[in-house]
C-alpha cells in the first residue's frame, strides 16, 4: 500500500514562537491562551457530546433516566416533607410538588457541574499528560455536558407548570436570563473545584457533603416564605439564594425582582473570575501533580 | 517553498545556516514528591500540624542546554529516569519548567508513549477525529487527511472497532499515522515506534526521512539505539537529569554504548527485536 504523496498537507495559519519558562505572574500569557482555547471550539463540542453518549446511551433507560431521576428525587422529598408538615389543600400540594421538581432539576445542574468539574482534570489524566492544549477546556467541556443535560429539564419544568396548574405566563420569558446567569456561575464553580481536586485528591470525598448541605441551605425543598425569620439573614448569603429566589418569583407568575437578578449576576461574576484566575494559576502544575 | 536560509529564524541558526526551531537554555524541572502517592488535604493538614516539611524535591532535569535545527532528526538517549520524558513534556508545554526556559518555533505535536490522548472506548475512526480536533485542526482539515491516515495506519476493518480491542502495535500505528498527518512542525516521538512490527518500522523510518526532507523537525526518544544512530543527525545523552554528551548521533551513541560496556552489535539486536 502506498501513501498518497500528492495530497498537500493542511497548513496551520502561522508558525509562532512559544517560550516555556516559569511565569512571573503565575498566569499563562493570556492572548495565545485565549487563541488556543477559542480555536478548539469544535474539539470541545465534540468531546462534550462523546462524553454524554458514553454516560447515557449505554444504559437501558438511557436519556429517559435523565428526566426520571429528578422526578423520583422530588417524589422522595415530597414524602419527606409531608411527614414533617402535613400538606393542606390540593392547591398547596400541587404548588409544593411543582416547586420541588423545578428546584431539584435546577439544583442538580449546579451539583453536576461541581461533580463533573471536579473530575474533569483527574479523570482525563492521560490526555493532560500527553497533550498540550489549554487545560481550561476540560472543566468547560464538563459544564457544556451538564448544560446539554439541563436543556431537556427546562422543557420538563414547563410541562410540570402546565400539568400541575401553576402560573404559565409571560414571567417564564425571564427563565433564559436566570439560567444564563446560572450557567456562568456553574462554569466558575467547575473551574474552582477542578484544581482543588488535582491538588487534594480527597476533595472528591468531601463533595457529596458539600453538595448535600448546599441543597439544604438553598430554597429547594422549602419556599422562601417558609424560612424562619431568624435564619433568613444567614441563608441570604448562600450564593445560590438569589437565583432560587428569582426562580420562585418566575414560577409563581411574577417577573423576578431586580435585586435578585443583580445579586445572582454578581455572585456568578465573582465565581467566574475567581474560578478562572485560580484555574489558570494552578494549571501549569497539573501535569506534575497527576 | 523558500530555501531554509530565507525563512525567519527567531531562534538563530546552526553553523550550516539552518534555523533553530527548539532552543533550551538551562532548562530545569524539579518535582516535589510526597511519601504518599498523592497529596491529600488530610496529609497536608497533618503535616502542617506536625510542622514537618513533607516530601522532598527531586531534580528531574537540572539545567539542560540544547538546540535543534529545522528539518533535522534529533535523538535523545539515556537510561530510565534520566529525564527524557520530562524533557519532552517541557518542549511540548505539558510541564512548565521550574528554571530556565525552552523556546519553540512552530507547532509541536507530541506523540508520547502508547495509547495516549486516545479514548479507548471509541473506535479508531472516532479517535482520529478526536485527536485531530485536539491538536487544533478544524474538521474540514481532518476530513482531507482522513484517507491518508487510514492508509498509513493500515488497520483494515479494525478502524471501526473500539480501541480497547487494539494491540499495542495497532495503537502505535494509529498514533504515528495521526501525528504525522496533523501538519506538525515539530514532532516529539517517545518510544512510540518500538511497539510496531518490522514492516511498520520500515514505513515509519521512511516517513520520518521524507518529512524531515520537507522541513519537519523530529525529536526522538528511543531505546532502540540503532534507530537513533541510523535516523538522527545529532543526539543528546542525558544522565540523571544532566547532559552527559551532545553531538553527532553516531558518536554519542557509540560513547553511550562504550560507557555501558556493551558491544554495539549485541545491544542493537536486543533493542530491535
Amino acid at each position: 500500500m502506498k501513501d498518497d504523496l500528492t495530497a498537500v498537507p493542511p497548513t496551520r495559519a502561522e508558525r509562532t514562537l512559544t517560550v516555556h519558562a516559569p511565569s512571573a505572574s503565575g498566569l499563562p500569557p493570556l492572548r495565545p491562551y485565549a487563541r488556543d482555547f477559542w480555536r478548539r471550539r469544535p474539539f470541545m463540542w465534540h468531546l462534550a457530546r462523546t462524553e454524554l453518549k458514553a454516560t447515557h446511551y449505554n444504559t437501558f433507560l438511557g436519556q429517559v433516566w435523565l428526566v426520571l431521576d429528578p422526578l423520583l428525587m422530588a417524589a422522595i422529598y415530597f414524602m419527606l416533607r409531608s411527614v414533617v408538615r402535613p400538606v393542606g389543600s390540593d392547591f398547596d400540594r400541587n404548588r409544593i410538588i411543582a416547586h420541588l421538581i423545578t428546584g431539584v432539576m435546577v439544583y442538580r445542574y449546579t451539583s453536576s457541574a461541581m461533580g463533573n468539574g471536579a473530575r474533569s482534570i483527574t479523570g482525563n489524566s492521560q490526555m493532560v499528560l500527553n497533550t498540550s492544549f489549554p487545560r481550561a477546556i476540560f472543566p468547560v467541556v464538563a459544564v457544556i455536558g451538564v448544560t446539554l443535560e439541563f436543556l431537556p429539564m427546562i422543557v420538563m419544568m414547563l410541562v410540570t407548570q402546565l400539568a400541575l396548574g401553576q402560573p404559565f405566563g409571560p414571567a417564564l420569558l425571564f427563565l433564559p436570563l436566570v439560567f444564563t446567569i446560572l450557567a456562568v456561575f456553574n462554569m466558575g464553580l467547575a473551574m474552582l473545584v477542578a484544581p482543588a481536586m488535582v491538588l487534594f485528591r480527597d476533595t472528591s470525598g468531601f463533595l457529596p457533603y458539600i453538595s448535600q448541605s448546599w441543597l439544604y441551605a438553598s430554597p429547594v425543598l422549602y419556599t422562601i416564605a417558609e424560612i424562619p425569620p431568624n435564619l433568613l439573614p444567614y441563608l441570604r448569603w448562600n450564593p445560590l439564594f438569589p437565583t432560587f429566589a428569582a426562580l420562585e418569583e418566575i414560577f409563581s407568575g411574577q417577573a423576578p425582582s431586580l435585586s435578585n437578578i443583580v445579586f445572582a449576576a454578581i455572585w456568578a461574576a465573582l465565581f467566574f473570575v475567581a474560578g478562572t484566575t485560580i484555574f489558570l494559576r494552578t494549571e501549569p502544575d497539573f501535569a506534575a501533580r497527576l | 517553498m523558500l530555501p531554509a536560509s530565507d525563512l525567519p529564524a527567531p531562534l538563530g541558526t546552526d553553523p550550516e545556516g539552518r534555523p533553530y526551531v527548539v532552543r533550551a537554555h538551562e532548562l530545569g524541572m524539579s518535582f516535589r514528591t510526597t511519601n504518599e502517592r498523592q497529596q491529600t488535604l488530610k496529609g497536608t493538614i497533618a503535616g502542617a500540624l506536625r510542622r514537618q516539611k513533607t516530601g522532598r524535591t527531586v531534580n528531574a532535569l537540572g539545567g539542560v542546554d540544547f538546540s535543534v535545527a529545522k528539518g533535522s532528526v534529533y535523538g535523545v538517549i539515556g537510561r530510565n529516569g534520566a529525564g527524557k520524558s520530562t524533557l519532552f513534556r517541557l518542549v511540548a508545554g505539558i510541564l512548565t519548567p521550574t528554571s530556565g526556559q525552552v523556546a519553540v518555533y512552530g507547532h509541536v505535536t507530541p506523540l508520547l508513549s502508547l495509547g495516549v490522548g486516545f479514548n479507548r472506548e471509541l473506535t479508531g475512526r472516532e479517535n482520529i477525529l478526536l485527536g485531530g480536533l485536539a491538536s487544533g485542526l478544524d474538521p474540514q482539515q481532518i476530513v482531507e487527511q482522513y484517507h491518508n491516515i487510514l492508509t498509513f495506519a493500515d488497520l483494515g476493518e479494525a478502524i471501526h472497532s473500539p480501541m480497547r480491542t487494539y494491540s499495542s502495535g495497532m495503537f502505535a500505528r494509529l498514533g504515528f499515522a495521526l501525528a504525522v498527518h496533523l501538519d506538525p512542525d515539530i514532532l516529539l516521538i517517545d518510544e512510540a515506534l518500538s511497539a510496531g512490527d518490522a514492516k511498520f518500522k520500515q514505513r515509519t523510518t521512511d516517513k520520518i526521512a521524507e518529512l524531515a526532507e520537507s522541513d519537519v523537525t523530529f525529536l526522538l526518544v528511543s531505546h532502540g539505539l540503532e534507530i537513533v544512530r541510523q535516523m538522527a543527525d545529532r543526539c543528546l545523552w542525558l544522565e540523571a537529569g544532566l547532559v552527559r554528551s551532545e553531538g553527532p548521533a553516531d558518536e554519542v551513541v557509540d560513547a553511550y554504548l562504550a560507557n555501558d560496556g556493551v558491544a554495539p552489535v549485541a545491544t542493537t539486536a536486543m533493542a530491535d527485536l
